[in-house]
């Protein structure tokens, strides 16, 4: 009790989290998620060729439905880059941030002495571009469960090991 | 009295009656909807074959029910510290519970097992809200000998402070410091839940009315001897009339309901912890531990208020999203001192409202659109390009804008999220105003979030997540968030609390 001493806190002075400069994500993940979206599109590509190969009424069509896949994907292409650039994330000393978001701005903070678990993830793809994907689960469900995807694997492991650092401290 | 569970043991053979009558309520629940019409057409039926038939289904039941008691079995292996369930007839299931996780061990009766004698033993472990271990007929010494052989383990474990509650427990049996009196149940019944009970009346109108149509004969009602009853005073007299049928029955049901599920409610004080106890038929009862307490929800609406009453929900913390709803506790009926007692218990304080945040008149304006400008641009669209005979119901749009109107404005006039040092409060809602209370040592991580063509109005929205679920708050100053959200973050970082 006697290191004990309860000041007032002046909110002005706190480290503010909006100043924090994020860590962008690496750059070949833009790869990944090209190579991603093409094949989601070979797909639906391959299925719109069959049906206007064998059905005759919607052959009258072919023109505007082949503009339309293509509106889709350049479209698909445009957001998927924006909220690509916008993906950030940081390691402060208490906290994990990351920002992401299309048309809005959404920072997610976890307390580090909040966090249950951390699981690194690697994709298919991801995996031959060398990328791995950070999962940081907290007890707030999966709304508030954080995935950081697009960073080095060494970087990951790294990060991984930073943060089952932390909370062991906690314990 | 030392019993022994280190073998496999059955339930008191009478359990087989408990048994009985809970497959029997089971499948009366499944089929019923047959059993409805069958009920309407009784004097068709041939009375020989009927009463075979339900024979023969009683004995379908006794021998699941026999089965369903041969198959049970519960035993302690004190090898490993587990607790051993198995259950099943074709398809087993082997529950093993490890005695370190069990967190609680309640005995309950309900009426049918009150008429039996025999008692329900539910275990529940910190992994998930509903209850892993169940035995439904055990006698009453029997479940306390296995109840103080299942926490015995955690008495070890738990230091000295909390094992002298543990043994006290079982000891002193406190009296209840708050009773929700049947007056309050009373007002409870005719001013809550209008909405969801019609609900529940226009559901169970729709199944009967679907069982129905295939029994009853088809040419039963001539349609046109019924267009010539129909004219313009008798369809609004009949309004009227449908109106208040359903308005009296919706009381009627909700006063049943309440009363038959709050009854008797009593709310203990038990080392620190809440116990609740309540209902008429079945009697359920409750631990709330206030450091599990992760939002609080004080619910009143209008007549309500002028009753002094109000509605207490505490959610829990939890380990997966779909059980979330199964683990709100719900309080109905206290007034305003046993409220201040409740969170004396709870939070050790009455939260207080401090800086108040308001939502942008943005967020007022979005509604309108979304909820009144884009139904009328909607429906007089479908009534011009595809349906003119829409036109006569056009009438009823003031109606609708009237109403909407309303409960927009009043949940745009609701809606203020209020910090203090220790607590934060959001208020929302147009009829029932809720007050979702948190401790910010409870939460578990923050999301803020500004769409781009905001940023010049400085205006934005929080998310505030907990293990009990989200609080969210939009279009609020987004400065003053920003350093709110900065200020939890500092004050949950710099001290350790135990959020859980």
């Amino acid at each position: 009790m006697e290191n004990f001493s309860n000041e007032t806190i002046d909110t002005t002075e706190l480290p503010k989290f909006e100043a924090v400069q994020f860590s962008v994500l690496s750059a070949s993940y833009w790869k990944v998620i090209v190579i991603n979206i093409l094949m989601l599109f070979l797909v639906l590509g391959t299925g719109f060729s069959l049906l206007l190969f064998y059905n005759e009424e919607v052959k009258f069509f072919s023109v505007e439905i082949s503009l339309l896949f293509v509106v889709l994907l350049l479209l698909t292409f445009i957001f998927s880059r924006i909220s690509f650039k916008k993906k950030g994330f940081a390691f402060r000393e208490h906290d994990v941030l990351f920002r992401s978001g299309m048309m809005a701005t959404n920072t997610i903070i976890i307390p580090y002495n909040r966090i249950q678990h951390v699981a690194l993830h690697e994709g298919f793809v991801s995996r031959y571009f060398g990328l791995a994907k950070i999962e940081i689960f907290t007890a707030g469900g999966s709304s508030s469960d954080l995935e950081v995807p697009g960073i080095a694997i060494e970087q990951a492991e790294k990060i991984k090991q930073l943060l089952m650092g932390k909370i062991q401290k906690q314990l | 009295m030392e019993q022994q569970f280190n073998h496999p043991q059955r339930q008191s053979p009478i359990g087989v009656l408990v048994m009985f009558f809970e497959t029997l309520q089971q499948w009366a629940r499944g089929l019923w909807p047959v059993l409805v019409v069958y009920a309407f057409k009784f004097n068709e039926l041939n009375k020989v074959y009927l009463f075979l038939g339900i024979s023969v289904f009683l004995l379908i039941i006794v021998f699941v029910a026999y089965l369903k008691y041969l198959n049970f079995t519960f035993f302690l292996e004190s090898e490993n510290e587990e607790f051993v369930i198995n259950e099943g007839i074709l398809n087993k299931t082997k529950t093993i519970i490890q005695l370190n996780k069990i967190q609680q061990v309640d005995i309950n009766q309900s009426l049918i097992q009150r008429l039996i004698g025999v008692y329900e033993l539910n275990v529940d472990t910190a992994g998930s809200a509903k209850k892993e271990g169940k035995i439904k007929a055990i006698s009453h010494p029997l479940a306390l000998a296995l109840k103080t052989r299942l926490l015995e383990n955690d008495r070890k474990n738990q230091d000295t402070v909390m094992a002298e509650g543990f043994l006290q427990e079982e000891i002193i049996d406190p009296k209840p410091f708050i009773k929700i009196s049947f007056l309050s149940l009373l007002k409870v019944g005719i001013t809550s839940n209008y909405v969801k009970t019609l609900g529940l009346i226009l559901a169970f109108l729709a199944t009967i009315y679907e069982n129905g149509k295939k029994f009853l004969p088809e040419d039963g009602f001539n349609k046109e001897e019924i267009g010539n009853y129909i004219d313009q005073s008798a369809v609004i007299s009949s309004i009227v009339l449908v109106f208040f049928l359903t308005l009296s029955l919706i009381l009627i049901i909700n006063l049943v309901r309440v009363v038959f599920k709050y009854f008797d409610y009593q709310l203990t004080k038990q080392n620190g912890s809440l116990l609740l106890s309540f209902g008429l038929l079945s009697t359920k009862s409750t631990i709330v531990k206030p450091e599990k307490v992760q939002i609080v929800t004080l619910s009143r609406n209008y007549f309500q208020k002028k009753m002094n009453i109000l509605e207490i929900k505490i959610k829990q913390a939890t380990s997966s999203d779909k059980e979330n709803n199964k683990s709100i506790i719900e309080i109905p009926g206290c007034d305003e001192k046993e409220k201040e007692a409740i969170f004396k218990l709870l939070f050790h304080s009455i939260p207080e409202k401090g800086f108040v945040l308001k939502p942008n008149y943005r967020k007022l304006v979005f509604s309108i659109v979304l909820f009144m400008l884009l139904p009328v641009i909607v429906f007089f669209t479908l009534a011009n390009f595809i349906d003119a005979t829409l036109f006569d119901y056009a009438f009823a749009l003031p109606l609708y804008l009237l109403f909407v109107g309303l409960i927009v404005s009043f949940g745009y006039k609701n809606n203020r999220l209020y910090i203090s040092d220790d607590f934060i409060i959001k208020q929302s809602g147009a009829w029932d105003i809720d007050n979702e209370i948190i401790e910010p040592g409870k939460i578990q991580a923050i999301t803020t979030s500004q769409l781009f063509w905001h940023k010049k109005a400085d205006i934005g929205s929080l998310i505030i997540h907990t293990a009990g679920g989200d609080v969210v708050f939009q279009l609020g100053n987004f400065t003053s968030i920003k350093q709110y959200v900065n200020l939890w973050l500092y004050r949950i970082e710099t001290a350790n609390n135990n959020w859980m």
